[in-house]
């Protein structure tokens, strides 16, 4: 039978999570959003309460927690500021690669630093010349003595202004397209790697992106991931991993979006009764609640098929493409209930239109989870 | 030092109440019971004072009913107590502050204490009760509304204030006794994600509460009633002082009448 209800540990990593969203970040997201400022004092709060590292194993001095945990963290965080976690999900992101491909020696030598203290990674894959496509990837790796000279640029790297290091992606051998992606982990310390300055963005405003580029930055060969040419199927496995966080950040900026439009309507008067007495203003609700629920069940569903060793490729895809549409059109209908006032920067509701649109994007958009998602499907048929 | 902290579950503030149909206790259906003011106070005074004296053990004790017993005396482990005593009551049984402060004498009794803390006050019946019952059953002095308690090794005395309605005062005593706490004079930690972790496979030990102890308990309430909805407030709603004040002005005169 299936069993919907949360441990006592669960909910106690929830409540966690939960706190520190409403205590720490929220109240903090306005005017990081208004300012564009990375928030690091709550970002090192957040490491020092196990809430960064989500998915660092123990031995590693993270917290270890399977994706379903992570994903009840990751919702109870967003419900308190996207932006802020959007920078600890991109770190994890970029661990998950080391977790995944690294060998023994890898991981000791580049996790163990990220667990003993504050310091931030970032996964850089996507290029200026195209996210959706990598293995049309321009940055090259040419081999060279003992080791491999990088150049090339990446674009929209979340966490690149402040990381200490990168988890790169590099072509060794471009006439075999994706066949050739290999990863590198570069110290942003390294000769040739040069930081671009941090995007003005519509929304995630506390978190940070810029572009990195790479002149003949030498690495060497003890510092690639997994052989050379399993790059693309290394970034494959790793986003397999990471999807489903998306679905569970956009859960908790729908949550957001439907608890600040149902108290609202309680308050708000017009033609001598509450709005929320307006049927029309009702079926908003009532739709956004469906909306909020069904994002939420279905991420938990991809989360737990993961952790019991399954692929999960078609249930993150549904997971995150739902759940960030269901956030985008949830935060609309908050935007709504609030009529003009929801336009304004004084209240919260349009922050969280702002914030919902990137996880429509990033992790791969939307259009791809759809034709992976088609594809997976129609596996079950031919 | 061995110390004992007494912890209480109590309704989370945030959760809302409502009356079960007996109408004399509370509907605890969508209560989460937690850890509060006092009692936080309490536990971070036992570890402030552990880790100021090396070589010191904090026992944490509750008595009450499952699950919301246990969840309390996990929280207090993930913050960092070394040990954990339940007197389990039967499912539902709260008990009353006297059977409470029996129940915790019994189980404080059975390990070693020098050194017991409560919360001035459960944050829920704000009996105040436990504390003095507590150290008359255990045959020591108590102390109330303490703040900023230290152990003083070389003249093997406690030292800290307690705040009373005439100020500040400044006292000294001899171990064993029962300290009640003032709440929030210093800002209880948070607990981490892996204490949280580890405290859900640390043991706690279990033990009956005492058969003479009615379930009833010695005191009862009769009725439960939440306080009637507040009615008449008026929100002024503003962007400058200048404007807020104009408008209460506003409303001072012509809705209240309290000028003319
Ligand atoms: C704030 C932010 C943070 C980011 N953080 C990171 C990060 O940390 N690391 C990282 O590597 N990347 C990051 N990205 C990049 C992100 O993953 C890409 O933007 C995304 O994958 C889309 O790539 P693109 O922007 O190049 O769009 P394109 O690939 O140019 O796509 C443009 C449009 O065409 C659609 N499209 C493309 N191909 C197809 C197709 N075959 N069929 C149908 N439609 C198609 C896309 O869905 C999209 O709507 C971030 C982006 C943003 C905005």
């Amino acid at each position: 039978m299936p069993d919907f209800s949360l441990t006592p540990e669960q909910e106690s990593l929830r409540d966690l999570a939960r706190k520190f969203a409403r205590t720490e970040m929220a109240p903090h997201a306005a005017e990081c959003d208004r300012a564009s400022r990375f928030p690091e004092e709550i970002y090192r709060k957040a490491f020092d309460l196990g809430l960064l590292n989500l998915n660092l194993p123990t031995e590693y001095g993270g917290s270890g927690l399977g994706l379903f945990d992570q994903c009840l963290i990751v919702e109870e965080l967003a419900y308190g500021c996207g932006g802020m976690t959007t920078t600890v999900i991109a770190h994890c992101l970029a661990l998950a690669p080391i977790l995944l491909d690294g060998s023994p020696e890898q991981k000791e030598r580049f996790l163990k630093p990220i667990g003993a203290e504050y310091r931030l990674a970032a996964f850089a894959l996507t290029e200026p010349s195209g996210g959706s496509d990598p293995g049309s990837m321009r940055t090259l790796a040419r081999r060279d003595g003992d080791g491999y000279v990088l150049s090339g640029e990446k674009c929209f790297i979340s966490n690149a202004p402040q990381a200490s290091l990168f988890v790169v992606f590099a072509n060794t051998d471009p006439s075999q397209r994706h066949k050739g992606v290999t990863a590198f982990v570069v110290p942003r310390s390294a000769n040739g790697v040069t930081v671009g300055p941090d995007d003005e963005k519509m929304g995630h405003r506390a978190s940070s992106t810029a572009a990195i580029r790479f002149d003949d930055v030498r690495v060497p060969a003890s510092d690639r991931l997994g052989p050379e040419g399993g790059g693309f199927s290394l970034a494959m496995r790793t986003l397999d991993h990471t999807r489903t966080p998306i679905g569970a950040l956009a859960t908790g900026i729908a949550q957001a979006a439907l608890d600040h439009a149902a108290s609202y309507s309680l308050k708000r008067e017009t033609f001598g009764k509450p709005i929320s007495e307006h049927q029309a203003i009702q079926i908003k609700l009532a739709n956004m609640a469906q909306a909020v629920q069904a994002a939420r069940l279905l991420t938990w569903r991809a989360a737990w098929l993961i952790d019991r060793g399954q692929k999960g490729t078609l249930e993150s895809s549904i997971a995150k493409c739902f759940a960030s549409d269901a956030a985008f059109a949830v935060a609309d209908e908050a935007i709504q209930t609030f009529g003009g006032y929801g336009y304004m920067r004084e209240y919260p509701v349009e922050k969280l239109l702002r914030d919902a649109k990137l996880t429509q994007i990033y992790e791969g958009a939307n259009e791809i989870q759809r034709i992976v998602i088609a594809r997976e499907l129609l596996r079950g048929y031919g | 030092m061995e110390i004992v902290v007494c912890v209480k579950p109590v309704p989370d503030a945030e959760t809302r109440l409502r009356t079960a149909a007996d109408g004399s206790t509370l509907d605890i259906e969508a209560v989460k019971f937690v850890l509060t003011g006092y009692d936080e106070s309490a536990v971070e005074q036992a570890l402030l004072l552990k880790e100021a004296n090396p070589g010191s053990k904090v026992h944490v004790v509750s008595a009450g009913p499952p699950p919301r017993t246990e969840e309390v005396l996990r929280a207090s482990l993930a913050l960092g107590c070394d040990l954990a005593t339940w007197v389990e009551m039967p499912p539902g049984v709260a008990p009353d502050p006297v059977s409470a402060a029996r129940a915790l004498a019994r189980a404080v009794a059975a390990v070693p204490h020098e050194l017991v803390l409560c919360g001035k006050n459960a944050g829920d019946d704000e009996a105040g009760v436990v504390a003095g019952a507590l150290a008359e059953l255990l045959g020591v002095p108590d102390y109330s509304a303490v703040l900023d308690l230290r152990w003083d090794a070389a003249a093997s005395r406690l030292r800290f204030q307690r705040s009373t309605e005439a100020g500040v005062e400044k006292w000294e005593a001899p171990l064993p006794c029962v300290v009640a706490l003032q709440q929030a004079w210093n800002d209880p930690r948070t607990a981490k994600l892996p204490a949280i972790l580890k405290s859900r496979r640390l043991p706690i030990a279990k033990v009956p509460p005492e058969a003479a102890i009615p379930a009833t308990g010695t005191t009862r309430p009769t009725k439960f009633e939440l306080p009637p909805p507040r009615t008449g407030a008026k929100l002024i709603e503003f962007k400058t002082p200048e404007e807020a004040a104009q408008k209460l002005v506003k409303v001072l005169k012509e809705d209240a009448k309290v000028f003319p």
